[in-house]
């Protein structure tokens, strides 16, 4: 089956359900640890959304738990509209994944691998090795034992292994660990086509500025627990973000503003000013800065918005968080 | 604390649909493994090169170098080295290499089945694929069985051909050239006609009416045989009987016949070539052998989740246990020494072997000493306990299948 045919094929294999994942108190533990902790995420449908945090803050965890590889302690989950663990298969079926490190059977081919793994699904998934190689990149290499690939190589097979039940759903599991900068970029243009053909991607990562590029929507993940979560533009709306000012005299706009409410956000930078604002402040604050220089005879050349990165956003989030416990 | 920020408002992508009817017939649910996937299972443990050549080492290769060695010598030199095949080398390779080789191989191939899915990440991929457990363990017994039974089969077919069709021309009976498949007139009548080398090579048992061989029987290197002329001697019906100076033609005669007579039975379970049936029994008796190895091993793999362990386990239990615990009666543990399998099969073995760990080699007989040496068992129990080993391991595996966290 050709890319174009997957593509065409996608929608008609959607499950029930508003959402791609839907988990409602879901918990994991392990002895004393918590390792996902009453865990309430939607993933909206077609499109990329990014499951973030530090190492050891539970993400594989959830996606073990989401797949039925590990048994969840509480709470409920929907894949694709269909209850899991009960309806596991039904819902598995159009689910493809790769939960850490892609491992295979290193004295077969990738292609031997794929078979293996197109046998435990349904029997058009054989028609889709073939496709699925070539979409990744290996076909080329498909007849080589995977002990001889590389580590990009076999995350390329791992995301071959997920096409092969034509899925709806992708839960990808750090899928840019060992690729090189082409290979991210490969990777990073492969999500877009798939969430472009109407399939769902969920990836796991904490290389923020690769979710940040790749992805629609986020959720925050911080020891076990979901802290924030939506659209990527909607979540930075709200967040602080800076100004920047070129402008004539610098020194007597910075004494300027330090009578003002934005006084303690004021840095100089190499044209003018940089001034940080925090999570919340409204556009308007922008015109007002703008009027307080002009006002005192400065000349403004230049006023530029620049919003808080999505790591900057997240070390600002999970950096209060931690403040708060240590509270 | 967890919180949800207006993630709801966004939904976008395909609206939900049923399931497509491609979905509808997939069941994957169902615990039968397809016919894919017991193929591809298969050509995972074909492409094991290094277990594949260990395997046909040990079922092909050394019998082949053992029948091959002995047909070169005897070629070479007939007169001082006796033919490759025959009825004593088969017993000999079978009981004493084949069956208990036989067991150790499979036992390998099954913990390797059992376990390659878990330690080389495989079995994640496959659990993601929403495929019952169940039918992803089931799928490994016909494709590992389809190995070993091969492998078995394809090394005990050179094992008879070459048995078969390099035997000796005469029968060796206790040391005496005799026909082969004679009827017990026809026996005696042979008997009869070499009555001295009956009387010094054949077991003598007593019994009615034969109190002794009969004196100054020549049997070679100026030895003779029985008492000397003159002598008393016990009866076995009581008393003494004085051995006489001399014994009639006729009363040799007469004695070698009755010796033979006391032989027949034990002489009727030894052939110049393995009977037809009894390849047949055997084979099916190792294939069974090989099969609860590998069932076993696979089981036992599954459950602890890795090759090496199970593989000494169940090398332990072949070599070391099994022997042991089929001579050794310990009267409070008998039905647990029962219960072992090795034990079990061979009670079940086919008749006219002797029994394994014994030594190898004729000798045990079929009913015979080796086989007085068990612990009693009924062929019912066998059976039972060998069953019992196939199901108990089977769903012990599955179950660990079932459970485990992949």
């Amino acid at each position: 089956m050709s890319t174009a045919t997957l593509a065409s094929a996608s929608p008609a294999l959607a499950g029930d359900g508003q959402w791609a994942v839907e988990t409602h108190g879901l918990t994991k533990r392990f002895g004393e640890n918590v390792a996902v902790n009453d865990v309430e995420l939607l993933v909206p449908r077609g499109c990329a959304f990014g499951y973030l945090g530090p190492n050891g803050a539970g993400k594989t965890t959830l996606i073990r738990v989401l797949l039925g590889l590990t048994h969840a302690d509480a709470g409920t989950m929907f894949l694709l509209g269909h209850q899991v663990p009960r309806h596991r298969d039904v819902a598995l079926a159009r689910v493809g994944a790769i939960v850490d490190e892609p491992r295979f059977h290193g004295h077969l081919t990738g292609r031997q691998n794929l078979q293996i793994l197109a046998a435990a699904r349904e029997p058009a998934a054989k028609s889709r090795i073939e496709p699925g190689l070539e979409r990744v990149g290996i076909l080329h290499r498909a007849d080589d034992k995977v002990s001889k690939y590389s580590m990009g190589m076999r995350q390329r097979l791992g995301v071959a292994a997920c096409l092969l039940g034509d899925p709806q759903l992708l839960i990808l599991d750090e899928p840019m660990n060992g690729l090189d900068p082409g290979g991210m970029l490969d990777m990073r243009d492969m999500i877009q086509s798939l969430v472009a053909e109407g399939r769902t991607v969920v990836l796991s990562s904490h290389l923020l500025d690769e979710v940040e590029r790749t992805c629609d929507a986020v959720a925050i993940v911080d020891r076990g627990t979901v802290i924030r979560q939506g659209p990527i533009a909607q979540l930075l709306a709200g967040s602080s973000f800076e100004v920047q000012v070129e402008c004539a005299e610098p020194e007597r706009a910075a004494h300027l503003l330090e009578g003002t409410p934005f006084g303690s956000a004021v840095k100089a930078a190499p044209d003018g000013l940089a001034i940080s604002l925090p999570e919340g402040t409204e556009r308007d604050a922008i015109a007002q800065i703008n009027r307080l220089l002009v006002g005192g005879g400065i000349s403004v050349y230049r006023l530029q918005h620049i919003q808080a990165s999505l790591e900057q956003w997240f070390l600002s989030v999970t950096k209060r968080l931690g403040e708060e416990d240590g509270e | 604390m967890t919180t949800i920020s207006d993630v709801g408002a966004a939904a976008p992508g395909p609206a939900p649909a049923s399931a497509p009817a491609a979905t509808r017939g997939d069941h994957r649910g169902s615990w039968i493994p397809t016919w894919s996937m017991v193929t591809t299972r298969f050509m995972e443990l074909r492409k094991r090169r290094g277990l594949m050549i260990a395997l046909a080492a040990v079922n092909i290769g050394i019998p082949v170098v053992f029948l091959g060695v002995r047909l070169i010598t005897h070629a070479v030199d007939p007169a001082s080295y006796g033919p490759a095949g025959g009825y004593d080398i088969f017993t000999t390779l079978v009981v004493g290499f084949m069956y208990i080789f036989g067991f150790i191989v499979a036992a390998v191939v099954g913990a390797t089945a059992g376990s390659v899915d878990l330690t080389e990440g495989m079995f994640r991929h496959l659990v993601i694929t929403g495929r019952s457990r169940m039918a992803l363990y089931l799928a490994r017994i016909p494709a590992g069985l389809a190995i070993v039974i091969a492998m078995v089969a394809v090394g005990y077919t050179i094992v008879c051909a070459v048995c078969v069709f390099a035997a000796p021309t005469q029968l060796n009976y206790d040391g005496v050239n005799v026909p082969e498949g004679l009827s017990r007139p026809a026996l005696d009548t042979w008997a009869a006609q070499h009555a001295d080398k009956v009387i010094c090579n054949f077991n003598f048992n007593g019994g009615p009416g034969l109190n002794g061989p009969p004196p100054s029987v020549p049997c070679g290197n100026g030895q003779t045989t029985g008492p000397p002329p003159g002598a008393i001697i016990k009866s076995t019906q009581g008393g003494t009987v004085t051995v006489p100076a001399h014994e009639s033609q006729a009363q040799i005669r007469s004695f070698a016949v009755a010796v033979a007579n006391q032989d027949y039975t034990d002489y009727r379970a030894n052939f110049l070539v393995p009977p037809t049936s009894l390849m047949v029994d055997v084979g099916l008796w190792i294939t069974l052998e090989a099969t609860i190895g590998f069932i076993v091993g696979l089981g036992l793999a599954s459950l602890i989740g890795q090759r090496i362990v199970p593989i000494i386990l169940l090398v332990v239990l072949e070599l070391i246990l099994t022997p042991l615990f089929s001579r050794h009666v310990v009267s409070h543990l008998l039905n647990l020494e029962r219960g072992i399998v090795g034990v079990a099969m061979v009670h079940i073995e086919p008749g006219n072997l002797p029994t394994p760990f014994n030594g190898g080699g004729p000798g045990g007989g079929g009913g015979g000493l080796g086989r007085s040496l068990l612990i009693p068992e009924s062929t019912l129990v066998s059976a039972l306990v060998i069953a019992g080993w196939l199901v108990f391991w089977t769903a012990i595996g599955a179950w660990r299948m079932m459970t485990r966290d992949a």
